[in-house]
């Protein structure tokens, strides 16, 4: 079944295009990487198919249902690139997650929801169980993209948006995040569409990607469309994709 | 003690002093958001629209109380509507509108024959001159913004936290944007008889501010700034009426004195 179609997506500011005729779409407990340069509207893509930024043209549709918020059926979850928030907010990491799970009002309910996902649980499953009492303003990058991750699978979505999700983290804690993303979609059939600038990353655990410069350069399996042309028209002449092979060092 | 005793002899000194516990729950309850929210120049805003909407009242001969709730929300939900339509900044929008409400109240007042008391009585607040009235009102307000805020505690938690999180997430951020603006303009304006047009925005923020040094929870954060807000609110009217000075003024200066005193227990604490 198809996670996503997008078609004919076009995103206009100040009459300058920063998406143009933006047309794909992504198979069901795929992962696809959106790679492209600073400036090419990969954010503005997210945004938009979450309708977060306004489009001019175009549809966007999550599992052959058109997508509009607030009334989707469809559960969505989303790890924005740069989480702005006041560090001082005195908010625990169990209460930012209690505050994601429905219903969004709060009065005593006889035992119908006692499906409410366990916290501690959901803590696990990214590692980090430990920070359940932590102010979030006390996090650590890495502690807090995590922590935002169990936010955007708490309630269990069946497709998942990544914005640069391992900026600002260690080699150490990129690694295991997108070990993690694997993990998820292995375990869940999770759909996930990530942006990354990182050309290993992308090789490693997409399943396919998408190059993105305001329009659509590329779609496909990494190692099948990321040639050297291809970087070379998404970045720029300067460019160029070098491939080892792997092969035993002496 | 014999003081003390007054306070429970004298009615007006009663309804004084419940209505310091009211204002002093509900207050800082709501200045929570207006505190993470960096709202503060939206509240100050709100107050002194109140005094368009006393203007109005004076002149049609309605309730003042009334007229300045309905001025004062419509203002909200203009300036909140303003941001959301235009590019301009909060800032920008609630400066327009801040402007344009006072300028219309001077207006409108100097259209007035005569002095009005009544009308400077929203101006600094006397809790001394709270009716049966007031405090009914007081009352059926907080009870019913503190209700509505806790239901929704939530999606204003979340939408406070990251807007387009909870947009995602499903909330309906308009709707809760409107009812939390809303909110704010009718607290400040039913609280500005009590502690005045001019103060009534430290009685929502000082108490949260306070809080928000000590608390390591939303809960804790909630729970302590009422708690502050009862504290400054009672203390202050009982030394209000020992010393002989104004009730709104001193109370809002024993909540100035809390909040020091937690700063010192912050630095002491790290």
């Amino acid at each position: 079944m198809e996670a996503l179609r997008v078609e004919n997506l076009c995103v206009k500011v100040n009459g300058r295009h920063l998406l143009e005729n933006i047309s794909f779409s992504v198979e069901e407990g795929r992962i696809v990487a959106i790679l492209g340069p600073n400036g090419a509207g990969k954010t503005t893509l997210i945004k938009a198919i979450l309708g977060l930024t306004y489009y001019e043209t175009g549809s966007v549709s999550l599992f052959g249902r058109l997508f509009k918020h607030n009334n989707s059926q469809t559960r969505v979850g989303y790890v924005p690139q740069k989480l702005e928030f006041d560090r001082t907010f005195p908010l625990t990491v169990s209460e930012l997650l209690s505050f994601t799970i429905p219903p969004f009002y709060t009065i005593p309910l006889p035992a119908t929801h006692q499906n409410k996902p366990d916290i501690g649980s959901l803590l696990e499953v990214v590692g980090a169980r430990d920070l359940m009492n932590r102010r979030i303003g006390s996090l650590s990058g890495g502690e807090l993209q995590r922590v935002m991750m169990a936010k955007a699978i708490v309630n269990d979505p069946r497709i998942l948006f990544l914005d640069e999700p391992a900026s600002g983290v260690d080699i150490e804690g990129q690694e295991r995040f997108h070990d993690l993303v694997k993990r998820l979609n292995r375990e869940r059939g999770l759909t996930v569409i990530l942006i990354s600038h990182d050309l290993n990353i992308v090789y490693r655990f997409a399943d396919d990607v998408l190059c993105l410069n305001r329009r659509l350069v590329c779609t496909g399996k990494p190692e099948e469309t990321l040639t050297d042309d291809v970087i070379k028209s998404v970045y720029g002449e300067m460019m160029g994709a070098y491939i080892h092979s792997c092969h035993d060092h002496d | 003690m014999t003081m003390i005793n007054e306070f429970f002899t004298y009615p007006f000194l009663q309804r004084a002093l419940a209505a310091s516990v009211m204002v002093g729950i509900l207050c800082p309850f709501v200045g929570n958001f207006v505190v993470l929210r960096r709202m503060s120049f939206f509240s100050d805003a709100i107050s002194h629209s109140a005094f368009a909407g006393i203007a109005v009242g004076a002149v049609l001969g309605i309730d003042l109380s009334i007229s300045s709730v309905a001025v004062a929300v419509v203002i909200a939900l203009f300036i909140a509507f303003l941001s959301e339509k235009t590019g301009l900044s909060h800032d920008t929008v609630i400066g327009i509108a801040f402007s344009g409400a006072i300028a219309s109240g001077m207006l409108i007042m100097g259209m007035l024959k005569g002095y009005r008391a009544d009308l400077f009585t929203f101006l600094f607040g006397d809790i001394l001159a709270i009716t049966g009235n007031d405090l009914l009102m007081i009352l059926a307000v907080s009870i019913l913004a503190i209700v509505i805020l806790v239901i929704f505690l939530k999606p204003f938690l979340q939408i406070t936290f990251n807007s387009d999180l909870a947009r995602v997430e499903g909330i309906n951020v308009r709707l809760f944007e409107y009812l939390l603006f809303l909110i704010i303009a009718v607290v400040i304006t039913i609280s500005l008889k009590i502690i005045g047009m001019i103060l009534v925005t430290s009685l929502l923020i000082v108490p949260a501010a306070s809080a928000k040094n000590l608390a390591s929870s939303m809960k804790r954060l909630f729970i302590l700034s009422s708690l502050f807000g009862v504290v400054s609110g009672v203390t202050g009217l009982i030394a209000s009426v020992y010393l002989d000075t104004s009730s709104g003024p001193t109370i809002v200066l024993v909540s100035i004195g809390i909040f020091f005193l937690t700063m010192l227990v912050k630095r002491t604490a790290a």
